[in-house]
């Protein structure tokens, strides 16, 4: 699934080109955590490497990144990563699967990143991070979640009191369902990305600000609030982002989430909901407003027994209402309301924490608007309609990250192969575009390696 | 040694060998080692370490715990509640502490609510002595 991210006049052109988070916004078990903490990267994450969270992990963010003060002596909070990818899709992307690479069997340097992720003070940490694209050949800022928490004795137990300042709503999660951090974590950026995604599913992803709150209390109960808002084009300008992208949001856009789990004997189980509501001015002269109500449902469980083979399954389900008011005015979509829907599936087994196998379903349906979604070769919709559906298998090798691994804690390692397979894309299963491609045509093959460091 | 055998032979000097020696042995010669490694890998491993090199985590080294002075591991940033308490791990102290973290060491900075299982402490504590 290849992110796609063009500059749109209307928000709703954006959308249908949105960002599919997972690819580009990884930040996997950062080996600057590790040596913070002491820790082994499995500690934290699933799988010997991030980014699904054990219990321990999400205790880890929710607390500010700020545990462990028996690191090294002279502990330097950053790390890097680099991801290199090797994707062949069923048939040709005529063109080429990105300007200036072949059709197909493109074996490139995918991306990689620097972090500056740790404690900063007492009871302040956050990671943020830069990436360089290795299709765009550029750099661009990618997630920022700096924290300060406070734990606290009340009632009989303990409560942590937070705040996050983010620049993509559920980056901030600490959990392993929402957008920024669901399956798959690692997508190849050379295969056409398809059409729809509701506006949390990544839509506001480095291009928007928020502050929220939060409280987890008694290691049952996670309430989360606050609000995002837009950022001025020089300022994205500056940190690689280009200003033409720039989303216009009318005011504040609450973003709420309330989360109840529990870890028991070593398992782990939860049942969530959140929810995004943004009104944007596609054109701030104009005046009128395009509004997206997403609302979502999430749960997990985890089987972790002595932390060296884990069973996790994770879910969502996200439903956004759209008036799409502002857009319809300028031409962009037919409808004024729709609905759009996506889903997010995951089941994993990690075998000594080293070898994984995981099998991943998604999804995303919505009205028929022949504007909004429109006929294009490839990545354009012949039905109008932005329903995609597919399944994602995953073997994986994660040979360090534990305490005794060579190197640890300074390097961190995964080599995996990757299936993904559409059953439908953008509408249809055969023709999907007009142009007489079929949804399997763009099923994908992908080896990828995955250095942290 | 002969009266003994011949005790032994007959049934019920045989429940009174055994419960002889039951009661000299204690519940030690019920502790699993090797259970004891998998409870530390559920209960302990994400901030411990048994390895011989001494290796601290967010908690410290657990190698050679059995009958060392608690606070000892030099360089590790302990509380002050545990500072201030001189004590010994002992087999017994380990099992108090074990079963009730924020009771026995009050202040302390562990976060663990312990093990309320006597024969999983026992093998627990089994494999601390005995971690390879």
């Amino acid at each position: 699934m290849q992110q796609i991210f063009q500059p749109q006049r209307t928000l709703g052109r954006l959308l249908m080109l949105v960002l599919l988070s997972a690819a580009s916004s990884t930040a996997s078990a950062l080996p600057s955590f590790a040596r913070q903490t002491g820790e082994d990267c499995a500690a934290c994450h699933v799988g010997g490497i991030g980014p699904q969270l054990t219990p321990h992990g999400t205790k880890f963010k929710i607390g500010g990144y700020t545990d462990g003060d028996n690191a090294e002596k002279f502990w330097v909070p950053m790390s890097g990563q680099a991801i290199t990818t090797s994707t062949h899709t069923s048939k040709d992307q005529p063109g080429g699967a990105a300007p200036g690479y072949k059709a197909n069997d493109n074996t490139i340097f995918q991306e990689g990143s620097v972090f500056l992720a740790g404690r900063f003070a007492p009871h302040v940490g956050g990671f943020v991070q830069g990436t360089y694209s290795g299709v765009d050949h550029a750099w661009s800022w990618d997630n920022v979640d700096l924290r300060a928490a406070l734990p606290l004795q009340l009632g009989g137990g303990e409560t942590t009191f937070g705040v996050s300042l983010n620049n993509s709503p559920s980056t901030q999660d600490p959990f392993n369902t929402l957008p920024s951090w669901s399956f798959p974590y690692v997508s190849s950026d050379l295969t056409p990305g398809y059409l729809g995604e509701p506006l949390l599913a990544g839509g506001l992803g480095q291009l928007s600000t928020g502050l929220t709150g939060y409280a987890y209390i008694n290691e049952w109960v996670y309430a989360e609030a606050g609000a995002y808002r837009d950022l001025p084009g020089d300022f994205l300008s500056s940190v690689g982002v280009p200003r033409e992208d720039r989303v216009n949001l009318d005011g504040a856009a609450p973003y709420w989430r309330l989360h109840v789990g529990h870890e028991f004997k070593h398992q782990y189980a939860s049942l969530g909901l959140f929810g995004l509501d943004a009104s944007i001015q596609p054109d701030p002269g104009a005046g009128a407003k395009d509004q997206y109500r997403d609302i979502g449902i999430d749960g997990t469980y985890q089987f972790i027994g002595t932390h060296r083979n884990i069973f996790s399954v994770n879910a969502r389900y996200i439903r956004e209402k759209q008036d799409l008011n502002a857009t319809v005015a300028e031409g962009g979509a037919e409808r004024n309301n729709a609905t759009l829907t996506e889903y997010n599936f995951s089941a994993s087994y990690y075998y000594l924490n080293t070898y994984g196998f995981t099998v991943g379903a998604f999804g995303t349906g919505g009205d028929t608007d022949q504007t909004l979604y429109a006929a294009a070769d490839i990545e354009g919709s012949r039905t109008g309609k932005p329903d995609t559906q597919g399944t994602i298998w995953q073997i994986d090798y994660t040979p360090w990250g534990k305490e005794a691994s060579w190197m640890a804690p300074w390097a961190n390692l995964r080599l995996a192969l990757q299936y993904t397979a559409y059953s439908q894309f953008n509408g249809a299963s055969s023709d999907y575009d007009g142009a007489g491609r079929d949804a399997s045509d763009n099923n994908t093959l992908m080896a990828f390696a995955w250095l942290a460091f | 040694m002969a009266r003994v055998l011949n005790a032994v032979h007959s049934p019920l000097g045989l429940a009174a060998a055994l419960a002889m020696l039951a009661v000299a042995t204690g519940p030690a010669l019920a502790a699993d080692a090797k259970k004891g490694a998998d409870s530390f890998d559920e209960n302990c491993s994400e901030c411990h370490s048994v390895a011989s090199t001494l290796r601290s985590k967010k908690g410290p080294s657990l190698y050679g715990v059995v009958g060392r002075n608690a606070a000892s591991i030099e360089g590790f940033s302990y509380s002050d509640a545990i500072k201030q308490r001189p004590i010994v791990w002992s087999r017994e102290n380990l099992d108090a502490y074990i079963a009730a973290p924020k009771k026995f060491v009050p202040g302390g900075k562990m976060k663990f609510d312990g093990v309320a299982d006597t024969a999983e402490r026992a093998d627990l504590i089994e494999f601390l002595e005995h971690p390879n």
